[in-house]
């Protein structure tokens, strides 16, 4: 099923790993997955999904920090992104699930995290629901398992947004939604240079395609309870595209599941806060393998900066209200 | 070979042997495409989506005439070889396992519209440096704008209802004109010193 193509191939035994990145191809059916894989040949190692309009490259900050301490880092681009084949009109959802396999499968018998924000939590959340035997611990990210209203609207209108006006347009969409203004401020006279990159890997019809294959969206609510590693799920203080309510969802269902907010962080955290991220990953995965790890459905606060103190939400503190509501008592 | 036209004159313009190559390419595909349509147009007279074939069709048309304009035109023989090569791949090629005839031809024709909007991107061949005031590269950010749009009318067809029992056979089609239209041009690109996949 599987067969490896790329540069690195021609000058890499891709059987083992090593501690120089490779960038050979897995096949899906007919189709290509560009993957990565980074750090120890031996031990725990970090699967990293993308969000909806990201590419692998954006995840090195995590490559980097991750593999100094001791961890794997595979990172891919999804069926439809980047410099994965792009199939020409259907991807469903169980693609990326299958690839994800496929790439799991890669790593033998090694300890596997499994991270993914906002459209590749999704596809994490369905591996560990599906999968969940392989894996030694789950961070969804930013992410949901069912479709609100206002999410289910804000969907539609950035896929219209798409069609209208291009990957362009949803990158102008998404910016100011998902990242703060003091990550913002800096760049404003280079917005485009930021975006070119992006835009330039990206294919509007790839991308619809990728939206499309949400659009029959079953929500996964109902099994969430299946997920029976520990998970550690983060959410950003002022995400208003995928608001804490969400993340509770998951936190409520996903029984050894702790939620971790990141102050001031909106969607795109793990873009704008990469070096925090990576160290909560780090922290979160030594937990689970020095069997320290204890979800408990707590509700936790992240420190501003990595290595700090990883707090408890104040227990008298409503933790789903933007004001100092105290709990209603049950 | 990079992956971006060039090198630009002082003005950050693309070369006009590049220009003149390129927009025959693109005047021959969006060519081919206007004719498809205008030929499609009249059996459509009462079917809602005649409107969006109606739209493709001037929208090809303007595609051609800007290019026609906006191009600097440089002598270019290779392209006694190239066009004939380039019309005999958009000429109609209806698949054969459908039983529907009618049928076939439709999938064919939007099967080609889709790889031509969805698979050529002219404005990521511009380099960041290239001068946003000039006619070509402004030509070029526009066609490939309008190809976002244009390629919904293809995807309503091919993904739609009707086409639903048919996906194995639509999937094949579309898949095989991408094929075509992505090798073509990656063909005509490296004939000017741009390889697609090479990294700038």
């Amino acid at each position: 099923m599987t067969y490896l193509k790329g540069r690195a191939h021609q000058k890499a035994n891709l059987g083992c790993l090593t501690t120089d990145a490779r960038m050979p191809f897995l096949a899906h059916g007919s189709h290509r997955i560009r993957y990565e894989i980074s750090g120890p040949e031996t031990g725990p190692a970090y699967v990293l999904v993308n969000g909806l309009t990201q590419y692998s490259e954006l995840w090195a900050a995590y490559r980097d920090t991750l593999v100094k301490r001791k961890f794997g880092i595979v990172t891919f681009d999804l069926l439809g992104q980047g410099e994965s084949d792009k199939p020409t009109l259907f991807i469903g959802q169980d693609d990326h699930v299958a690839v994800l396999r496929l790439l799991i499968d890669k790593l033998g018998d090694r300890p596997v995290f499994l991270a993914g924000i906002s459209f590749g939590g999704i596809i994490a959340l369905r591996y560990a629901i599906e999968h969940g035997d392989r894996l030694a611990g789950l961070v969804p990210m930013s992410t949901f398992s069912e479709l609100p209203p206002q999410l289910a609207l804000l969907g539609n209108a950035m896929r219209t947004g798409l069609i209208l006006g291009g990957t362009g347009y949803l990158q102008d969409m998404l910016l100011p939604m998902n990242l703060s203004d003091a990550w913002l401020a800096p760049l404003m006279d280079k917005l485009d240079s930021v975006k070119r990159q992006g835009w330039l890997v990206n294919d509007v019809y790839a991308l619809q395609n990728l939206m499309e294959s949400f659009l029959d969206f079953k929500p996964l609510t109902p099994r969430l309870h299946e997920i029976r590693v520990p998970t550690m799920i983060l959410n950003g203080e002022f995400d208003f595209l995928t608001p804490r309510t969400l993340h509770e969802t998951l936190r409520a269902h996903i029984p050894d599941s702790a939620l971790v907010i990141i102050p001031r962080a909106y969607h795109a955290f793990t873009l704008e806060k990469a070096a925090l991220t990576a160290d909560l990953l780090a922290r979160f995965a030594s937990e689970v393998l020095e069997k320290r790890w204890s979800g408990g459905g707590a509700v936790r606060i992240a420190p501003e900066e990595a290595g700090g103190e990883i707090t408890p939400f104040p227990a008298e503190f409503d933790h789903l209200r933007a004001i100092p509501a105290r709990k209603a008592s049950s | 070979m990079t992956s971006f036209l060039g090198p630009l004159d002082q003005a950050g313009r693309v070369p006009p042997l590049q220009q003149t190559r390129v927009a025959a390419f693109l005047i021959s595909a969006h060519g081919a495409l206007a004719r498809r349509l205008a030929f499609a147009l009249p059996g459509q007279m009462k079917v809602g989506w005649q409107t969006e074939i109606n739209a493709q069709f001037y929208r090809e048309a303007e595609t051609v005439s800007l290019l026609m304009r906006a191009t600097s035109w440089n002598p270019d023989p290779e392209l006694l070889l190239l066009v004939p090569s380039w019309e005999v791949a958009w000429l109609p090629k209806p698949r054969t396992d459908l039983a529907d005839a009618t049928m076939a031809f439709m999938i064919d024709t939007a099967a080609l519209g889709h790889a031509v909007h969805a698979a050529i991107r002219p404005a990521a061949l511009l380099p960041d440096e290239a001068s946003p005031e000039d006619p070509f590269a402004m030509a070029l950010r526009r066609i490939e704008f309008e190809s976002g749009r244009l390629m919904q009318a293809q995807i309503m067809l091919l993904k739609g209802p009707d086409l639903l029992p048919f996906r194995d056979a639509v999937n094949a089609a579309v898949e095989q004109r991408h094929l075509e239209v992505r090798e073509l041009w990656d063909t005509m690109l490296r004939g000017i010193g741009v390889e697609r996949a090479a990294k700038a």
